[in-house]
């Protein structure tokens, strides 16, 4: 391992463990990650029972060299955005340990668990009620995204 | 909603990006990684010690102030400033902790067994093992020094100034405080204000990094490593003293702490 900075020596750590034993529905590319270590997709299924079962999206994580002390960007990819009041029909998520409420001791598994828990606790499918405004005046980066956090019991 | 925090008069938004062709985001977020490179660039993570009556200099005319520096100068012989990045409270702790230990090898052995049965108190508490193991085994390296016979204090001042090593201890050290809140949540429910549940709480004013520190977590942080802090205020309070309040209340003091408003650094008694 010698060479490695912390945060790519936590990126293995992390890889291997979701290689290893992914949470249920999920599944990383390997390949892809192996190839860059710092941009990985992961393939992840709408839980049976939810408003999502059936379908399947592609969430894009980024991290950069501080990784984990910041937070790595996180999006939906591909062609099936998940239709969701927190989500943009660009891919950026409104999830508040995405930005102000990272911690170090989270991890993509984390991340990954609680996007699958916002999305099956959605009642109705629809779009953020800003998605036309914000999708045309958003930075690229959800993190350069000042975030009003949306009411979590939506 | 995303952005605005009222229902935002979208006409006068639109107008104001086209008019100006940038992202309101971008200008508040460009003008706070300014500040932060300022404050990264001029002051050290854990400074040097100074002679306490520096803090004079910076209160000329002031008298209220000055008065209480008076005070202090009769019970502290210096401080150490850390870095104002809403991790003071946790770096000055641990920063204070290992030097009082390296100054005083005989309560070391102790606090290295606290420290070392932390983790399985954490993990027992449903903390994702990975990422707490990476924290405590950085932590414990950093323990582990002060038993060293190598180890100086300037050990101890370059590991804290080296983020690699010193962003771990702070880490850690939340993640500590947090587990202590939650270890006895029916307690620390009543002194948490809104509608959040003590876990909600911790993960979002405990763990995450640049979270500013309250009495709640000085109090947890102290009380689940067994250590005595005292914490002298320096505020605009009528009081001639820089009153002193000690966590858990009824330890004798081990490390001293000196507040201003929204900042700690180390106090150092005479």
């Amino acid at each position: 391992m010698a060479g490695l900075s912390p945060s790519e020596r936590r990126l293995q750590k992390e890889l291997m463990s979701l290689m290893k034993e992914p949470p249920p529905g999920m599944e990383v590319d390997s390949d892809k990650a192996e190839q860059n270590l710092n941009l990985w997709t992961i393939h992840m299924k709408g839980a049976e029972g939810t408003l999502y079962d059936g379908e399947e999206f592609q969430l894009q994580f980024k991290f950069g060299p501080k990784y984990p002390f910041d937070s790595p960007e996180v999006t939906f990819i591909g062609n099936n955005i998940p239709v969701h009041p927190h989500v943009y029909s660009n891919g950026h998520i409104c999830l508040s340990i995405l930005t102000d409420d990272w911690s170090p001791a989270l991890s993509v598994q984390s991340v990954c668990l609680s996007i699958v828990s916002m999305l099956s606790s959605c009642k109705e499918k629809k779009r953020p009620p800003d998605n036309t405004f914000y999708v045309k005046t958003c930075n690229k980066n959800p993190k350069k995204t000042k975030w009003w956090y949306h009411d979590d019991s939506v | 909603m995303a952005d605005e925090n009222i229902e935002p008069d979208q006409s006068m938004d639109k107008k104001y990006y086209e008019d100006s062709n940038v992202n309101q985001d971008d200008l508040i977020l460009q003008q706070s990684k300014n500040i932060e490179k300022e404050i990264s660039d001029s002051i050290m993570l854990v400074g040097d010690k100074e002679e306490i009556m520096v803090l004079e200099q910076q209160y000329i005319g002031d008298e209220v102030y000055k008065g209480k520096v008076k005070d202090l100068a009769r019970k502290y012989s210096s401080l150490r400033r850390t870095r104002p990045d809403g991790n003071c409270f946790f770096r000055s702790f641990g920063f204070a902790l290992l030097e009082s230990l390296y100054h005083n090898q005989s309560n070391y052995e102790s606090f290295r067994i606290i420290a070392e049965k932390s983790k399985d108190k954490l993990l027992e508490l449903g903390f994702q093992k990975f990422t707490l193991e990476d924290f405590h085994d950085q932590f414990m390296e950093v323990v582990n020094l002060i038993g060293k016979p190598d180890t100086t204090e300037d050990t101890l001042f370059e590991v804290f100034n080296n983020k690699d090593y010193s962003d771990y201890v702070v880490v850690y050290l939340r993640l500590i405080a947090s587990g202590q809140l939650q270890q006895d949540a029916d307690f620390y429910q009543n002194f948490i204000e809104g509608n959040r549940t003590v876990f909600e709480f911790c993960r979002q004013e405990v763990e995450p990094m640049f979270k500013e520190s309250d009495h709640i977590h000085i109090i947890a942080l102290s009380t689940a490593l067994d250590v005595g802090v005292r914490v002298r205020y320096m505020d605009r309070g009528d009081s001639t003293e820089a009153i002193a309040h000690d966590f858990p209340e009824d330890k004798a003091p081990q490390i001293h702490l000196l507040y201003r408003p929204g900042h700690y650094d180390i106090l150092y008694p005479l």
